[in-house]
């Protein structure tokens, strides 16, 4: 019936036709569904549990580190949404997009349900808690503290008490807190520069912040807290806009909001800033004899920042005062970080910022509180001794090791020489593979806790942690409970009275509660007042800050010579989600386009376009990039906000384990880094990976947001930008 | 050739149409819902009697008193007691299980009655009664009850019985809940077109503002009453 | 009749709307956001996912451009042929600018996407068939297409995930058209408990799920008819105005010095949404 001469505007009409007739005979039907679905009420509601109304409950945040305050939003036993606690001085009602996907992390369908034991088996055999905690325990028999190790991510507060005196029963020294990626080598140098690790920093108090690779805005110690301190930044102090100057080799989501982004060369921002403070001409004493050699024609030379651009610098710096000079990958990343961070801190003091927005933070006044914060050097610690064959029983919290270490220092073989190894974890990552037995934890939003951010932002403040919902899995437990069962097994008389870690947890603030502003206060009053704000604020102890600006030791390498074997350097770039790769597995941070390159699910290699015309290589090439110590395939993207000679592929991706959402996508440059340490603090140097990169003729079609014009307007008037001199601001609201 | 396709094609489409009539008019034919087959719906709009987990009798709770014989009749319970939720909430709610045993379990005179053993079952298990929805409304409509109890019982004051059972019918005389009205879409639009009163004749205005919310003006009428429509903003009810 | 009172007539009717005899009263939502302040975090983003039920379509399907991310921050460089972006990178969040003349609403066979009395575009997911001519006809692209049956699909929301959808927003099947929506949710439930007390809604009270977590506040959202609202304030202060296709202050020789636009306002859709222009320093 259906001939050639039948086409498709015939196909159509007798479509047209044949569904009028049809949607005739479809009247006398309702849409009311009677009898389809369940209606559930409760049994026994409070008066506050009214359906569709929701109820707020306040926790903190565990997606990252810096302990932001979190308001979830609760609708018939179910936590639906995330907000800001507007409690909290540091992030005060303002919430991340990591935080928002907290609840990707809690209804994860990847997340491990049952103790897993998986000797033997590779997929491992599903045990009762009982038998996990009888077998760790026989594990343990007649071990000795130093042959025990445990490995955790940064931890502060009450866990860490207990976590420190489970620890003491064995009189095991072995905790090795460990960061992937932290601010390790400036805080060491902010201790030797200020006398205080964390200062408190007021970019809302500054007339020009000069970054030396804080991703403040990005992931940065506590981006939500320092962005809204930029927003007041923006605005001005005194009318006057502050203006933002950013130094680094690869542009971060901070330096595209700069209003001048310098391209340096690799490791050499200690060398500008010291050619700064020589521009400058205010420097005295050491520090004058120090940066006298640092004139801008050799500055230039060795940083690639033009004279001109350094005498601009020194010229705002010293027009616009206070300022506030910011150390971040320029510490981080390099073998001389610590000389890098000492240079940059000596220009804050140099320029009278200390005291002014480098002030010293409250601190909490009990010490065995305070954060134990993690960096790679403790993994060098812990790897060392995995090599020798030391330790007997292992155990891994809230890190990743095998996914982040770096292949030559080849953690995975040398984990294996442990005896047993325990890893408590929400997913089936790559550490967690490798376990001999997997105990499965309750989600951020399950749980109880206490915890004491790094960063203070205004006085001194406890977050508190409270389930925000019932246990999902009824098989998990909180890292505290396991902690608390476990420290009974040796310490039984001292903690048998705490039936479980929130006896534990409530006991031990309400014991306090005075120093918590509880004085007097009934005691089940003040605990339902701090569960209901979330935090406990208490007046805090501020220690001094040093303002003595002293060159003593220092010595900047000159900058380094280009390997012809590698020529390029590698940057391993942090994503303000992505960040280590612990959130890989939430799909809305994997679909959340990168803020620069917008590209999506996959990994990608930021090649300068002048470069890239050099090597032949085009948008979409899929390239290798070779170091000493590796390889890895990876698609390229021409990004102009790079120095030409580096190259940068992000963090956090190429899980091989993790989940549906993890697995398989991107590669993990974690991998293929050369195994450099920074000579002071013994800190992983990130950026000093030297590669080379070659074309291996394949191509595809990079996945990302910006659509063909590339971050072009064609012409249109969308986003456009004003000079200051050309707007009034007078006017505004 | 083309003219006979479409031809064909057209008397397809009718006798699908026929078909469609035909199953609708038999009284006979089941309709498939879900995973249930229910009876059709009947001329009037009526909805299907749903079974529920207990044989809940409205009439014997919300009915009216039997002077003669008080325990045939009703207790005259406001609608409103049990079903507490909906001038709370958009979302009306069933009432929970302790609502029904903080009456009952000082009732000795039903106490063993066969029901109220069933009733009690499930408050010792602490489960939830699992009944079925029986004024269900598509997932792409919300109706917010809270709004209209506020409109016309509290605003109006209008008795609660003529509020609730505008929608509801007179299920005072029902045994478990069922739908009495069409409760489609244009039905609830035939009411939001009416004027209605927004000031003193027929209840007070909400803080002694006349305020509406129509997008209509009100029509002020020679009396000095203000009157106007419900919404029509798709977006009310359809989010 | 002259031409000048045809044109000024023409340009009247094209954003009257058939609800309305009282337009904008008492709400006119609308939003500013200011481009200096936006850091490109994309936190509103993921927010709005949270919010509003978003699918998350996967890698293959992102390539194929059927991503459904109703709020997305677009990055533009500069384009002065220089070896460095040195004034970093421009953000601009673009979501659905609630258009009072959008070129949308007149072009829907069916009537899905009306005008609210309250100034927003509405989009009715049930009467929806899925002809995407309004898509074609928006200019800022901003309506996304259910090319697929995102609750049924594996991996979208599985298992527990879906026990993180928000009740109040509809979860949207395939073959209709969705886009931001000014997360009207939250506007009724305001509006709805401001009646129960004979009020209406103050500057403030509700939120839109990007305003609530955007770290600098850029965002400021808010009833643009409420003379004490923020917004409002801004819109002022900006001298921009809604039901003007060229504003008074850019007719200035020279152009203005003031921050506010709308962008691809010469389309005269009278966007909803007034963007403050990113400032870079001119110091340095």
């Amino acid at each position: 019936m259906m001939d050639s001469g039948f086409d498709r505007r015939d196909f159509l009409k007798v479509l047209g036709w044949g569904g009028t007739t049809a949607a005739l005979g479809g009247c006398g039907f309702t849409s009311m569904e009677d009898g389809k679905e369940t209606v559930v009420s409760y049994v026994e509601a409070k008066d506050y549990m009214i359906p569709s109304i929701s109820v707020y409950y306040n926790s903190t945040c565990t997606q990252c580190d810096m302990g932001c305050s979190i308001s979830g939003r609760v609708r018939e036993g179910r936590v639906l949404k995330l907000e800001g606690n507007p409690e909290s001085a540091i992030n005060r009602g303002k919430l991340c997009g990591l935080g928002q996907a907290g609840v990707q992390h809690h209804y994860n369908p990847d997340r491990v349900r049952e103790p897993l034991l998986r000797t033997g088996s590779k997929s491992g055999e599903t045990i009762t808690w009982e038998k996990a905690y009888g077998l760790i325990a026989e594990k343990l028999n007649g071990v000795s503290g130093e042959e025990i190790a445990f490995l955790t991510g940064g931890m502060s507060g009450h866990l860490k008490v207990l976590m420190g005196n489970y620890l003491d029963s064995f009189g095991c020294k072995n905790h090795f807190v460990y960061e992937a990626i932290a601010p390790a080598v400036v805080r060491a140098a902010n201790k030797k520069s200020y006398g205080v690790e964390m200062p408190r920093i007021s970019i809302n108090k500054a007339k020009v912040v000069l970054s030396f690779g804080a991703d403040f805005l990005g992931s940065w110690v506590s981006p939500v807290h320092f962005s809204q301190q930029y927003a007041q930044f923006r605005k001005g102090v005194n009318g006057q806009r502050g203006v933002l100057i950013q130094v680094e080799s690869k542009m971060t989501l901070t330096g595209a909001n700069a209003d001048r982004w310098l391209a340096v060369r690799p490791g050499t921002e200690g060398i500008l800033a010291l050619g700064i403070i020589n521009a400058l001409g205010t420097a005295t004493g050491d520090v004058a004899a120090a940066v006298k050699g640092y004139d801008k024609v050799r500055v230039s030379k060795d940083t690639g920042v033009s004279a001109e651009q350094i005498d601009k610098i020194a010229a705002l710096l010293k027009a616009r005062t206070p300022s506030l000079v910011l150390v971040g990958s320029a510490a981080e990343g390099y073998a001389h970080g610590s000389q890098n961070a000492a240079a940059i801190n000596l220009l804050n003091q140099v320029l009278g910022n200390v005291g002014k927005t480098v002030e010293a933070a409250a601190s909490v006044p009990f010490p065995q509180m305070a954060p134990a914060l993690g960096n790679t050097a403790a993994l060098q610690g812990l790897n060392k001794g995995l090599a020798e064959g030391k330790f007997k029983v292992l155990f891994n919290y809230a890190a990743n090791p095998v996914f982040t270490a770096p292949a030559a220092m080849k953690f995975k073989d040398n984990m294996a020489k442990a005896g047993f190894k325990v890893v408590f974890a929400h997913y089936l990552d790559e550490t967690a593979l490798q376990a001999d037995l997997v105990l499965p934890l309750d989600s951020g939003l399950e749980d109880w806790g206490s915890h004491v951010p790094e960063y203070m932002a205004e006085g001194a403040q406890i977050n508190i942690q409270q389930p925000l919902m019932e246990k999902i899995h009824a098989n998990t437990r909180g890292m505290g409970d396991i902690l608390l069962s476990l420290v009974k097994q040796r310490r039984s008389e001292d903690y048998k009275k705490y039936a479980d870690y929130y006896a534990y947890l409530r006991d031990a603030l309400l014991k306090n509660k005075d120093a918590f502003g509880g004085k007097g206060i009934d005691d089940d009053v003040f605990w339902d007042d701090t569960l209901s704000k979330g935090i406990v604020k208490l007046a805090g102890s501020t220690g001094a800050l040093s303002a003595k600006a002293s060159a003593a030791g220092l010595t900047l390498p000159a900058p380094a010579a280009i390997d012809a074997q590698f020529p390029l350097q590698l940057i391993p770039s942090v994503n303000h989600s992505l960040r280590d790769g612990r959130n890989t597995n939430q799909p809305w941070l994997q679909e959340s386009p990168d803020p620069l390159t917008t590209i999506v699910w996959d990994s990608w290699v930021e090649i300068h376009p002048k470069k890239a015309a050099e090597l032949g290589i085009a948008e979409g090439d899929i390239v290798e990039i070779t170091s000493k110590n590796g390889s890895i395939k990876v698609q390229a993207y021409l990004f102009p906000g790079i120095h030409p000679d580096v190259i940068s592929v992000p963090l956090g991706r190429g899980h091989e384990a993790m989940g549906r959402y993890a697995k398989d996508y991107g590669v993990n440059p974690f991998l293929i880094l050369d195994a450099i340490f920074d000579k002071e603090t013994g800190e992983l140097a990130m950026h000093e990976t030297r590669v080379k990169v070659s074309k291996t003729g394949q191509k595809v079609i990079v996945v990302k947001d910006e659509g063909p014009a590339g971050g072009r307007q064609m012409g249109k008037k969308i986003a456009p930008r004003l000079p200051t001199d050309k707007v009034d601001f007078s006017k505004e609201v | 050739m083309h003219r006979f396709l479409r031809l064909s094609v057209l008397l397809m489409g009718l006798f699908a149409a026929m078909s469609g009539y035909a199953v609708d008019a038999a009284q006979s034919a089941s309709i498939v819902w879900g995973e249930t087959t229910m009876p059709p719906v009947t001329a009037d709009g009526q909805g299907p009697a749903i079974e529920q987990p207990i044989e809940f009798p409205h009439f014997r709770h919300a009915g009216d008193a039997n002077k003669d014989h008080p325990e045939k009749g009703g207790m005259e319970i406001n609608c409103m007691y049990c079903h507490t939720y909906a001038r709370r909430s958009a979302v009306a709610g069933i009432p929970p299980l302790q609502k029904c045993i903080g009456c009952h379990q000082s009732i000795e005179s039903v106490r063993e009655s066969p029901r109220i053993k069933k009733l009690f079952e499930y408050w010792d298990a602490k489960k939830a009664i699992p009944w079925k929805k029986v004024h269900d409304v598509p997932d792409y409509v919300r109706f917010n009850h809270e709004r209209h109890i506020k409109r016309f019982i509290f605003q109006q004051n209008r008795p609660f019985q003529e509020a609730c059972g505008y929608c509801h019918g007179n299920v005072k005389e029902l045994t478990v809940g069922r739908r009495l009205k069409a409760i489609s879409m244009g039905w609830c639009v035939d009411c939001h077109k009416k004027d209605h009163p927004v000031t003193a004749e027929g209840g007070t205005s909400a803080d002694g503002q006349a305020y509406w919310y129509a997008y209509k003006k009100p029509t002020v009428s020679a009396s000095g009453v203000v009157t106007a429509n419900g919404p029509n903003d798709c977006w009310m009810c359809h989010k | 009749m002259s031409v000048t009172t045809l044109l000024e007539g023409w340009s009247d009717w094209r954003h009257e709307h058939p609800i309305n005899d009282q337009p904008h009263n008492p709400y006119k939502w609308a939003m500013s956001i200011d481009l200096d302040a936006c850091t490109g975090c994309n936190a509103c983003s993921v927010a709005c996912y949270a919010e509003n039920n978003l699918p998350v379509v996967g890698k293959e399907k992102y390539a194929h451009g059927q991503v459904m991310h109703w709020l997305r921050i677009e990055r533009y460089w500069d384009e002065d042929g220089r070896e460095f972006p040195d004034q970093g990178a421009r953000f601009l969040p673009m979501m659905c600018q609630q258009c009072e003349a959008a070129p949308c609403e007149t072009v829907c066979p069916v009537g899905a996407t009306n005008h609210t009395p309250d100034g927003l575009n509405s989009q009715i997911y049930n009467r929806c068939i899925g002809s995407r001519y309004c898509s074609a006809n928006c200019p800022f692209k901003v309506r996304y297409f259910n090319w697929y049956d995102y609750p049924t699909t594996d991996n979208v929301w599985p298992a527990e995930m879906n026990q993180q959808l928000n009740p109040d927003v509809t979860v949207r099947g395939k073959g209709v058209m969705e886009k931001c929506t000014f997360c009207v949710q939250r506007l009724r439930e305001a509006e709805s408990n401001a009646k129960s007390q004979g009020r209406v809604v103050r500057d403030g009270e509700v939120q839109t799920a990007c305003q609530q977590v955007c770290l600098p506040g850029a965002i400021t959202f808010g009833n643009l008819v409420d003379p004490e609202s923020k917004v409002h304030k801004k819109w002022q202060a900006q001298q921009v105005e809604l039901a003007k296709d060229v504003q008074a202050k850019d007719k200035e020789e020279g152009g203005s010095k003031l921050r506010g636009y709308r962008i691809l306002e010469e389309l005269r859709p009278y966007p909803s949404v007034m963007y403050l222009e990113r400032v870079r320093d001119s110091a340095i």
